[in-house]
């Protein structure tokens, strides 16, 4: 597809579509992962982690700059030949594939244990993809619009949690570096997980309407998914106590049951249903992303027929199966895997690969 | 074609919603039997019991509740036992209170007991946990004709008393927290029925791993908060002066105060292979009640001395208690582990033999802020 100004986004759309995908249901389960590597020093591991993101970032849009206003998949093409850019297309739709249904198969098992333990996994996912066929279906814009619009109304979600700093014991997080630097070093492995999405960079970055903008754009949205899980793992820690951080499958939700209103007795259950605002921006992206892929790769001229099979496939598929809760364990360990070589690795290799071609072709110079 | 097909793509999606809507997991309140207090005990055989009331929506029932109760293995397992006394189904979604029995509290490692609590997600975990000094059943079955649900009687007893510091309304959720974390042990609430009335006693404490060790009364608990930091401004102590004339069947010796804003400083130090924590309590009162004559202008220097000492003798009596049972409910471990991490880690499994060797030393500082509007 080629980049209309019909279809491009903003740089507000741009950075809340990158948050949107990284604070996804890897949220609800990171205070946990990060004790269970460090113990109460595990939210130390964020702002490295945050380090670490910030230079990934810096690499994937140096990447696209040396593409000047091509899709990667283009110059890939033009560079290494159609089938090799065919290949990295669909690796690309793989990893996001990867990511949209860990997103998906989270948030219905969240759902089926917290609020409706006797509905079929399908009847859910039914009822989740509806929506976002509909906005996946739109392009970037219609997504950028409606990552704003999540923004806008579940910005106060975070303000609830301040309900239980009555209850903070802020005594947990002393001493810092009670075991020393390594465990905390070991810690930032768990926040590799939560923060990907920022492959999806490679895809928007055409679209994006102020090209120069993209850095500073990728640094902010970093910058609030870094706070947002700052707070969110601190306050998880000043409430429990540090052995009781891992015991917790999914502490932000668990802190929640804790919070007590007169006017409503268990309020876990409207705020999951919000939250899965929140996490659909994982998954619709990552939808348009897969589908948009698939339709280089098969040559289509929009990404409306895979965008059709890929949801038919998926609630067909939930029928059949439905990962368990220790299954969806292992599929979030892979992508930690396959995620850090898909953001971390491979966008090294390309600028490397870019810089090279650049320099010994200087007639096709792209 | 494109447009064609928009209306009718929307009517499936209607009827999807329609049909999809509400799911397998509706429950009309008719078919729901929700009990506001569980109870546990054991009986003379030593075999664990369960307890629960719920209330009766009817005009026609004069008694207003209803009380299911049997002997069971577990709490879940004894689910088929609990909707069978009931018309409707039993759900464990608003418990108000949890009852103990002080009989299952002679016993340690109960609390796993409690395990459907939390891992049943529409369990509420906010439900009060109440140690009941006496049994469970008696308690239950008492149904008094001038007072409200026992459950909402219970919960507001424990709710209202906690903002005066004279006991501790602790949840499901914070007894689950003093149980993991290591540098503190459980304190809860404890009821009696005395005269078959229901009467708060004060906390009762338990160790670490849920036996219990002792109560606390109304005035200690409030020591204690304030030990805990947890004491807010509005707790009123009484204290006998010791060299004021007392006279006939009164007690014109009594002097009760109302306790500010407490500053309570603790400071940890590790020396002689033992840890040693200086607590200093600093708080400003307003006196509420002093039934000798004296004259404040002139000799309060003097009587905030002799509170300040009587207030301290009172928590060294306390926590000479607390160090004989091996049990921590300040929760020093915590401060222990913040500030002498490496001498914790060594004894964070058995803190309690720690606690009764570490030296305390509290220091009251006490100024009379306020006399009243008498003279």
């Amino acid at each position: 597809m080629i980049n209309t100004d019909k279809n491009s986004i903003t740089y507000t759309q741009f950075v809340l579509i990158i948050t949107g995908i990284q604070i996804s249901v890897a949220v609800l389960s990171l205070p946990r992962k990060l004790a269970e590597a460090a113990g109460s020093d595990g939210w130390l591991a964020l702002p490295l982690g945050f380090i670490l993101n910030l230079v990934c970032s810096y690499i994937i849009v140096a990447v696209m700059r040396s593409c000047s206003g091509r899709t990667l998949i283009d110059t890939v093409s033009a560079m290494m030949g159609k089938w090799i850019g065919k290949a990295f297309a669909l690796a690309l739709a793989f990893y996001f594939l990867n990511l949209m249904y860990d997103g998906l198969v989270r948030a219905i098992l969240i759902v089926k244990i917290w609020l409706m333990p006797n509905t079929q996994a399908y009847v859910l996912m039914l009822l989740l993809l509806f929506p976002a066929y509909k906005i996946a279906l739109g392009g970037p814009r219609i997504i950028g619009r409606y990552a704003e619009l999540v923004t806008v109304i579940s910005c106060w979600l975070p303000f609830v949690y301040l309900f239980t700093l009555k209850y903070a014991h802020w005594l947990n997080l002393l001493p810092f570096f009670k075991e020393g630097f390594l465990p905390v070093l070991y810690a930032v492995k768990s926040t590799i997980y939560p923060t990907l999405g920022l492959a999806a960079v490679f895809i928007l970055y055409p679209y994006l309407k102020n090209k120069e903008k993209a850095a500073p754009a990728l640094f902010i949205s970093n910058m609030i998914t870094t706070t947002v899980y700052l707070f969110i793992t601190i306050i998880c820690f000043i409430y429990y106590s540090p052995h009781e951080s891992k015991f917790y499958n999914d502490p932000i939700i668990s802190i929640l049951k804790t919070i007590e209103f007169r006017f409503i007795e268990r309020i876990e259950i409207p705020f999951i249903s919000f939250y899965l605002f929140v996490f659909s921006l994982v998954w619709i992206p990552s939808m348009y992303i897969v589908s948009y892929c698939m339709s280089l790769v098969f040559e289509l001229d929009s990404h409306r027929t895979p965008l059709r099979v890929l949801c038919i496939v998926l609630i067909v598929g939930t029928f059949f199966y439905m990962p368990t809760f220790n299954q969806s364990d292992k599929i979030q360990h892979f992508l930690t895997w396959f995620g850090f070589s898909m953001e971390y690795v491979l966008p090294s290799i390309l600028l490397i690969a870019i810089t090279i071609y650049n320099r010994y072709r200087p007639r096709n110079a792209l | 074609m494109k447009q064609q097909s928009h209306p009718f793509a929307s009517l499936i999606v209607i009827m999807g919603c329609l049909i999809l809507s509400a799911c397998g997991d509706q429950l009309s309140l008719e078919n729901a039997s929700t009990p506001l207090a569980l109870g546990i005990d054991l009986d003379q055989d030593e075999k664990f019991h369960f307890y629960a009331t719920a209330p009766v929506y009817s005009k026609n029932i004069k008694k207003k509740s209803q009380e299911i109760t049997g002997e069971a293995e577990s709490l879940r397992q004894s689910k088929a036992l609990q909707d069978s006394q009931t018309a409707g189904s039993v759900q464990g979604r608003n418990y108000q209170v949890l009852l103990i029995g002080r009989h299952l509290l002679q016993y340690n490692d109960w609390f796993p007991m409690l395990d459907v609590i939390f891992r049943d997600a529409r369990n509420t975990i906010t439900d009060r946990i109440i140690v009941v000094d006496g049994s469970v059943k008696e308690l239950l079955y008492l149904n008094p004709p001038d007072q409200p649900l026992l459950p909402i009687i219970l919960r507001g007893m424990v709710d209202t008393k906690t903002t005066k510091s004279e006991t501790y309304s602790t949840t499901a959720q914070e007894l689950h927290r003093q149980f993991m974390d290591k540098g503190v042990t459980p304190y809860v609430a404890e009821v009696k029925v005395v005269n078959k009335q229901i009467q708060l006693k004060g906390s009762a404490l338990l160790n670490e791993r849920g036996k219990y060790m002792m109560s606390l009364n109304a005035q200690e608990t409030i020591l204690l908060n304030i030990l805990q930091k947890q004491a807010d401004p509005g707790f009123s102590l009484s204290y006998l002066i010791p060299d004021k004339p007392q006279t006939g069947p009164f007690a014109t010796n009594m002097l009760s105060f109302t306790g500010g804003k407490v500053k309570t400083s603790i400071k940890t130090a590790y020396a002689n292979q033992k840890f040693k924590f200086d607590i200093h309590i600093k708080t400003t009162v307003g006196l509420s009640e002093h039934i000798f004559p004296i004259d404040i202008t002139k000799d309060s220097p003097k009587l905030q001395k002799q509170i300040s000492s009587l207030m301290q003798e009172q928590i060294e009596g306390i926590i000479e208690k607390l160090k004989k049972h091996k049990i921590d409910p300040i929760g020093l471990g915590v401060y222990a582990r913040a500030y002498q991490y490496e001498h914790f880690k060594q004894v964070e499994d058995e803190w309690g033999e720690a606690i009764s060797r570490s030296e305390i030393n509290v220091k009251v500082d006490l100024t009379i802020g306020a006399m009243g509007p008498v003279k």
